[in-house]
């Protein structure tokens, strides 16, 4: 496992041979899809699809476990939002009335559709994520012409990232060294005292962006003028081919997508209607 | 020689600070020779560095007044990132001076900035890699590394843009001692083959000290001492006065002048001491002779 600033990704993987654009393009069209299937069989699916490429591509799949508590605290704001907030909706079949609160059939079945919509994204976001370190997105985004500002600004926003972290570890480190830790304290506690931490980082921070503008300055980088309009080399780009087979897998997905669009609305499929899992939960609790 | 960096009578404050970073300097710098300089913290010396960059006066607000000549040109006349096409800078910290997210990248961006083709960047990444001993790490994220490598990792990035001056701001005050000496193994090697100008800010004399070919002392912005390396060194009083520690040869040669003892030159470096000293005592053993007792 090699860590990154996005999360952790193998050491080894045949994904490793796939050109970064198409893991990409694979995320953005991919995480696409489920906006178009509402039925959560077929979502579902495409998680199945998802993990199962996971596994090919040797993710140390313990690592999704960290994304469970995020799924979960999703899951229940989408169920409440969508029964307790859900509001009073006589036209709609009742389930259950707790204290005066409403539990509608449709609105429980709304709530599966979004949450089994979400989920895939996210898992799609993770695969990626999972299996691809920063340059990876750099390289994807040069490929399709992004302009060097575009991706030099993005590239530096995931690098600040990182040191923001750091700096804070640092910061945190400190404070424990002079006797202050927050470890076992309440939550209100804590929100009172992340001052302590905000305010040194804070200042850290702007010595960073100081420091960084000196960095790009002294090594040539011009942000206006006639030096900032020579022509690069993209020299990363020298160590990626895009290959057959990739423009084969871009191919797939895109062409992935136009079937989904032309089923959803040429032959109506993915519906509600015809999803078997609410007919099956349907008649599961009313019992036909 | 021709004067490559030339200071006339240049004073420069920071917005907001009642005295000046630096006063008055003169200060002539030849082509293609290797100068130290030394000084107290809060000497001026990063400003030196930077007013030499070009970051001084194009990054900060501040009063100047005199001329900073670099290439026969004056630093405020460059347009912006044309300077630095000339001048190459290392800083302190490795870490807050990278801006790729691999080795590789980082030592591709100032090429890319200048224009450099593919083969050239090529060719010239090979060169650089070579001599500081990186291309194992290409691959690896700049902040996954030691502090030692981070800092050949710097140093690199600015060789490989080939600069005329090389200036290099305290580039080993966050290594141990074998990084501290990997990164003068460098820079070495540089002297010995390349011809760049390189000015080192540093505290380490021992690793600078054989290398230096002029010296400079700072001392509260100014220029308290400019001369040869040996030279500079005989000014001991001055330097031990301003708070500068010269290595433990040229202290205890100090001490027997101080004494009476000595009226020669001062050496330098443990071997250089040891020559004079085996001089100073016809008695003194040889080797042969003292590895028979």
């Amino acid at each position: 496992m090699n860590k990154t600033l996005l999360g952790y990704v193998p050491n080894e993987s045949p994904i490793y041979a796939v050109h970064p654009f198409v893991k990409l393009f694979f995320l953005l069209v991919v995480s696409l899809f489920p906006l178009f299937i509402a039925a959560p069989e077929w979502n579902i699916m495409i998680m199945i699809f998802i993990l199962l490429m996971m596994w090919i591509s040797r993710v140390n799949m313990k690592t999704l476990r960290i994304y469970i508590p995020v799924a979960i605290s999703m899951g229940t704001i989408i169920f409440l939002s969508y029964t307790v907030l859900g509001g009073i909706h006589p036209e709609y079949e009742l389930l259950l009335n707790v204290g005066g609160v409403r539990f509608y059939w449709e609105r429980v079945r709304d709530a599966i559709v979004v949450y089994f919509r979400i989920l895939p994204m996210i898992l799609t976001m993770v695969f990626f994520l999972t299996t691809s370190r920063e340059r990876d997105l750099i390289v994807a985004m040069r490929s399709i012409r992004t302009p060097f500002v575009i991706t030099y600004v993005f590239a530096m926003a995931l690098r600040a990232a990182g040191m923001v972290l750091e700096d804070f570890q640092i910061v945190r480190q400190a404070e424990q060294a002079r006797g202050f830790d927050s470890k076992g304290k309440s939550l209100v506690y804590k929100i009172r005292k992340y001052v302590m931490y905000m305010i040194p980082l804070f200042a850290l921070s702007l010595r960073r962006s100081e420091e960084f503008t000196n960095a790009l300055i002294a090594r040539g980088y011009a942000f206006t003028g006639e030096f900032s309009r020579v022509k690069r080399a993209d020299y990363v780009l020298t160590h990626y081919q895009f290959r057959t087979s990739d423009s084969i897998m871009t191919a797939i997905i895109g062409l992935s997508f136009i079937a989904i669009l032309v089923l959803r609305y040429g032959f109506n499929y993915f519906n509600l209607d015809d999803s078997w899992i609410f007919a099956w939960l349907h008649q599961l609790l009313w019992g036909g | 020689m021709t004067a490559i960096i030339e200071f006339k009578n240049y004073t420069w404050r920071y917005l907001n600070t009642s005295a000046p970073a630096l006063k008055n300097i003169n200060l002539q710098i030849e082509e293609g020779k290797f100068i130290g300089i030394i000084g107290p913290n809060g000497a001026g010396k990063t400003t030196l560095a930077y007013s030499m960059d070009g970051l001084v006066p194009g990054q900060y607000h501040g009063i100047k007044d005199g001329e900073v000549i670099i290439l026969g040109k004056e630093v405020e006349k460059y347009e912006r990132g044309e300077l630095q096409r000339s001048v190459g800078m290392v800083f302190s910290d490795p870490e807050a001076q990278f801006t790729a997210m691999t080795v590789e990248d980082e030592l591709v961006f100032g090429m890319e900035n200048l224009g450099m083709s593919i083969s050239e960047i090529r060719e010239r990444l090979e060169w650089v890699t070579d001599l500081t001993d990186l291309k194992h790490l290409l691959n690896k994220p700049p902040y996954e590394i030691s502090g030692g490598q981070k800092q050949r990792v710097a140093l690199a990035a600015v060789l490989a843009m080939t600069p005329k001056v090389m200036l290099l701001d305290e580039p080993t005050s966050m290594l141990d001692p074998i990084s501290r000496k990997r990164v003068f193994d460098v820079l070495a090697q540089l002297k010995r083959e390349q011809s760049n100008t390189v000015i080192v800010i540093e505290h380490s004399l021992e690793n600078l000290i054989p290398l230096a070919d002029q010296m400079v002392l700072l001392s509260d912005g100014e220029v308290m001492l400019f001369d040869e390396t040996q030279a500079f060194f005989q000014q001991t009083s001055l330097l031990v006065e301003k708070g500068i520690h010269p290595p433990g040869a040229a202290r205890f040669f100090h001490e027997l002048q101080q004494k009476g003892y000595y009226a020669g030159d001062i050496p330098l470096t443990v071997e250089k001491a040891a020559r004079k000293l085996g001089q100073m005592l016809p008695e003194f053993p040889s080797r042969e002779e003292a590895s028979r007792t």
